[in-house]
């Protein structure tokens, strides 16, 4: 058991960093030569800092588009963050981080612990949306249920860790520092573990990719600056130095 | 000799690395402090398996049985813990449980548990 969820996690591990590596540099080398950025935009580079930052933290172009979906959105974005922070526990020793960190990780544990339910209230939300919603339902492919179905049970597996049945929390992190702990045989550890491999495997290939994507999002993070600086395509400049 | 392609390389010494790190150590050795009650017993009050994996909540408050209806034959009692596993320093003062690196926060610090059971209850054996 312990030795397949090894074998299991190296492997997702693997794709999940390789895969996302390349997918990074794909999206950065991907050109972007003209200026399309959605106006009103930042003129300044520092605007659009401030821009993306609004983008990532607050979700601003999603709650100036739907309320609803922002709602949900972000409550289940929110908590998951707060989640992912508690988890931190399991893969981090005391001893390798300053004494701050880990006070830090030690104060965000209640509030990662309840955050979970907030995840799960999120992605309920958004998955009725997908379902209720005609409009959103007719463009809503497999994956999409997928991923909410996915992480809902990841979230649902993990709550009923927390509060209906304990597992051997000591023994998890010892597997996972690889001190020799053996990962307890546990319903909701193995199916929030499965579930959590699943989605570090396909991360790399889902629309799960929004979250390096929004980075790149050219209409969100180009200056507004076409008039005081003139762009050109490079086949529209290799047109131009043929003409002169 | 036929030679291993870079991928099968590094998967072979994954494997290694996986064999070698299951087979390292089986669960670290006991956590009970030397110079403590504890040290010379061979179980606690149940099985040291059963206690590592539930004594939170065989130790949850017992108000409604202890206050309410003054039963306490419950073989869990958080003073037993005490005073059984907090250890002694050189002078034969005894050493808060929960002190660094005593019985109760060395489990508890590796996993970023914050108890809050000694904010009431006493933390050292009760003086006889």
């Amino acid at each position: 058991m312990s030795f397949f969820f090894a074998l299991l996690f190296i492997l997702a591990s693997i794709v999940f960093v390789v895969g996302l590596a390349l997918k990074i540099n794909q999206y950065a080398k991907t050109p972007a030569p003209l200026r399309i950025a959605t106006t009103p935009a930042p003129i300044t580079k520092t605007g659009v800092v401030m821009r993306l930052f609004r983008e990532v933290v607050f979700f601003e172009s999603l709650f100036k588009g739907t309320k609803w979906t922002w709602i949900f959105s972000w409550i289940f974005h929110m908590a998951l963050l707060l989640v992912l922070v508690r988890h931190l526990r399991y893969f981090i020793e005391p001893d390798w981080v300053p004494t701050m960190v880990w006070a830090l990780i030690e104060l965000v544990q209640p509030f990662g612990k309840y955050a979970g339910f907030a995840m799960v209230i999120g992605l309920v939300g958004l998955f009725f949306r997908r379902i209720f919603v005609d409009r959103v339902r007719y463009i809503s492919a497999p994956s999409d249920y997928l991923w909410l179905l996915v992480l809902g049970f990841i979230g649902i597996s993990g709550l009923m860790m927390s509060f209906v049945m304990h597992t051997d929390i000591v023994a998890i992190k010892e597997f996972f520092t690889f001190s020799g702990g053996q990962l307890p045989v546990d319903f909701p550890l193995i199916v929030h573990l499965s579930l959590v491999a699943l989605l570090m495997l396909l991360f790399p290939f889902s629309k799960l990719l929004h979250v390096p994507g929004v980075f790149f999002s050219p209409t969100r993070n180009m200056v507004d600056n076409p008039r005081e600086q003139r762009h050109v395509a490079p086949w529209a400049k290799a047109l131009e130095e043929e003409q002169k | 000799m036929h030679r291993l392609n870079g991928l099968k390389r590094i998967a072979v010494v994954m494997m290694a690395g996986i064999l070698l790190s299951i087979s390292a150590a089986a669960i670290s050795g006991s956590m009970v402090v030397e110079g403590s009650k504890a040290a010379g017993m061979k179980d606690c009050v149940a099985p040291t398996m059963d206690m590592r994996r539930n004594h939170m909540d065989y130790l949850k408050h017992q108000r409604d049985e202890v206050v309410h209806q003054g039963d306490r034959s419950d073989k869990f009692a958080l003073a037993d813990c005490v005073s059984c596993h907090a250890s002694k320093d050189k002078q034969g003062h005894p050493v808060p449980v929960n002190a660094k690196d005593q019985f109760c926060d060395s489990c508890h610090d590796y996993t970023a548990v914050n108890i809050t059971c000694f904010q009431c209850h006493r933390k050292v054996p009760e003086e006889k």
